[in-house]
């Protein structure tokens, strides 16, 4: 049983406090002004504070509690941040149709098993979709292919 | 008389063709992703943002409006056939729709909750339809003291009454408040927080926020719970549906408990619908003659919430649309839809966009006239849908949130945005950070910001100001009653863990 503290919230008030500090150091590179004039950086200062402040609440009483340590699913995480990754690359300079189909290819890598077939339909399907609803129904202007940059 | 007017300039506006269809959309979506299990209102309403930048304000808001109280329908669905609540605030209808649908009752708990549902909602529209103007003509006396106030009030109420921690709350709104205020400002024009990113000159935008955080994060933390196949056995025919006499009588009372309870903390600010259904059906719990029969399949334990849902998505428009401070995140949502079609939320709204105000109220009748359309006699194909794989759902659930959020302003960097704020949204899953005040926070902190700047303006710097009104005195005691509950809540809840950690050792 020992060792076993609530991680989360320490985890989670660390970095509030470092977020919070960050935030209103960055936060005096603008005006302060006066409490009757108030610059651009009077509020987000005082919001920065609060963020340690809270963060620092946060923190203190986890130390002592028992917890649990947070468990991250990498496999769906890595695999779905990725095919987003490469929606975003390819969208611009290859069209909508080959960055769906790199979309769901890397999303079907989030499951243990991906089913080949299955992803080439639904990667088609989805194509079709997207043409038809975004590019000729709502007149997103994304071309389907494009081939010359 | 004048409500009259007011209603028929509503309907006039809600019937005219493409808000129809808008609306029939909006409602048969809410049914739709309500039914399913792993995409919810939040999600599915965030994913159509950038659909708002197409269509006008009015055909946008009442098909958003839709999908939010025609999830409250669909939600059931799946509590009462799999055990599976569809959205956060069916959870409750597990408790004695599973049970009703294990002694073959089924058909009963989806009619039963349908009626129900329209009961709440129809209530709950009235509510709305009558306190809002009232609301509305309060507020107008309102200074920016006051309003920052009420802001404040709002926030801290959302952030303590929600489940969960209340330091984890009031976390999360700062944050918000934090990321509201990346942009150009609006009185002096200094950028702040944008880093030399030409695109972030605007602000964060809203559509890439909620996207990452509820849609992308969703879908990564669905995946592995979803993809466990299940499949609804029972058919469900309109025979079965038939409920006895004595399922009316039961249930008409608790509806209209459950419907008060749900006007009452829809409009709240904080509270909203799933509070609203589990408070209800604590109540009938108290009140039953017989209490054991709960969680048995007493059909009270099913009608009632499901009333109480209804009504607090209706009502919880309330001050949303009124005061311009949502209650929860979906209102904020729907609030910043508003501010993107250029509509300034709050008292003004009322008289300067009349046929907005009362044409949402409007569809919001025929919106749940074809929501009862749609879940009695056409029952059988949503029970069908519950069967659609996970595996192809979230695929498309990706490319939607992808496209949507680029055709917003046709740049890959949004999609970049979505990326970094799915992986936020992640990470404060995994840590059990609730991120739905975090949008409140995000919508609010500019114009509190604006307001608190006003306000000391206007008063030379002397902070006195928001005592000395009485309006601003008042919201702001209940905001410290709130804190000082909140305070004295957690003590006495580590008080009891500490106690018990005490004994287990010993």
């Amino acid at each position: 049983m020992k060792g076993t503290r609530d991680y989360n919230d320490i985890i989670g008030g660390a970095l509030m406090m470092a977020g919070g500090a960050w935030f209103s150091l960055y936060a005096m590179n603008y005006n302060l002004g006066t409490l009757r004039r108030m610059g651009p950086a009077y509020f987000p200062l005082c919001i920065g504070l609060l963020v340690m402040l809270f963060g620092l609440l946060l923190l203190l009483p986890a130390l002592r509690r028992p917890g649990s340590m947070p468990l991250p699913e990498w496999r769906p995480f890595l695999a779905i941040c990725t095919a987003v990754l490469a929606f975003a690359l390819t969208v611009e300079r290859f069209g909508l149709v080959p960055a769906t189909f790199v979309l769901t290819a890397l999303a079907a890598l989030a499951e243990l098993r991906p089913n080949l077939r299955l992803t080439a339909v639904l990667a088609v399907a989805l194509s079709a979709i997207a043409v038809a609803m975004f590019t000729q129904g709502l007149g997103i202007p994304i071309p389907a292919f494009r081939w010359n940059h | 008389m004048d409500m009259f007017a007011n209603l028929a300039l509503g309907f006039s506006e809600a019937f005219a063709p493409q808000t129809l269809l808008y609306c029939f959309i909006g409602v048969f979506l809410g049914t739709f992703i309500g039914v399913l299990p792993g995409i919810g209102a939040l999600a599915t309403i965030s994913m159509l943002l950038p659909l708002t930048f197409h269509v006008p304000p009015t055909a946008a808001l009442v098909m958003l409006a839709g999908i939010y109280y025609g999830a409250q329908y669909g939600g059931s669905t799946a509590s009462i056939l799999l055990n599976l609540p569809g959205t956060p605030s069916a959870a409750v209808a597990c408790l004695d729709g599973y049970p009703m649908g294990q002694q073959g009752r089924a058909g009963v708990a989806l009619l039963m909750t349908t009626v129900a549902s329209f009961v709440g909602s129809s209530l709950g529209i009235i509510i709305l339809t009558a306190f809002s103007p009232l609301l509305a003509d309060v507020a107008l006396s309102f200074g920016p003291a006051d309003y920052f106030a009420m802001m404040l009030l709002g926030l801290v109420a959302a952030a303590t009454l929600a489940q969960g921690s209340p330091v984890k709350g009031i976390s999360m709104v700062l944050l918000g408040l934090a990321l509201g205020m990346v942009g150009t400002d609006v009185q002096t024009g200094q950028q702040r927080f944008t880093f030399g990113i030409p695109q972030l000159s605007d602000g964060i935008s809203l559509v890439a926020l909620a996207m990452g955080l509820f849609g992308v994060a969703e879908v990564i933390a669905s995946i592995n719970r979803m993809l466990v196949g299940q499949k609804a056995k029972e058919k469900i025919t309109l025979r079965s549906m038939v409920p006895t006499a004595r399922d009316m009588k039961d249930s008409a009372l608790p509806m209209l408990r459950g419907t008060g309870v749900g006007a009452i903390f829809g409009a709240l600010p904080g509270a909203g619908a799933t509070i609203a259904s589990f408070m209800s059906y604590a109540i009938e719990k108290k009140v039953a003659r017989d209490p054991s029969r709960f969680g048995k399949g007493a059909i009270e334990g099913v009608t009632a919430p499901e009333s109480a849902n209804n009504a607090a998505a209706q009502t919880a428009f309330i001050p949303t649309l009124t005061l311009g401070i949502p209650g929860d995140a979906v209102m904020a949502l729907m609030l910043g839809a508003m501010i993107i079609q250029g509509i300034q939320p709050g008292p003004r709204l009322v008289t300067e966009h009349p046929e907005l105000f009362w044409g949402l109220i409007a569809s919001f009748w025929i919106g749940n006239v074809m929501l009862v359309i749609l879940n009695l006699p056409l029952i059988g194909i949503w029970v069908k849908m519950l069967s659609i794989p996970y595996r192809i759902l979230y695929p498309a659930i990706l490319l939607f949130i992808c496209i949507g959020v680029y055709s917003v302003n046709n740049s890959a960097f949004d999609i970049l945005l979505v990326l970094i704020f799915g992986i936020v949204g992640y990470g404060m899953m995994l840590l059990k950070f609730e991120p739905a005040p975090l949008i409140l926070g995000f919508i609010l902190g500019p114009l509190m910001e604006e307001h608190l700047r006003r306000a000391m303006l206007l008063s030379r710097g002397d902070p006195m100001v928001f005592l000395e009104r009485p309006i601003s005195a008042s919201f702001l005691a209940v905001t410290f009653a709130l804190l000082a509950w909140a305070i004295f809540a957690l003590l006495r809840q580590q008080r009891a863990q500490r106690r018990a950690a005490l004994a287990t050792s010993l």
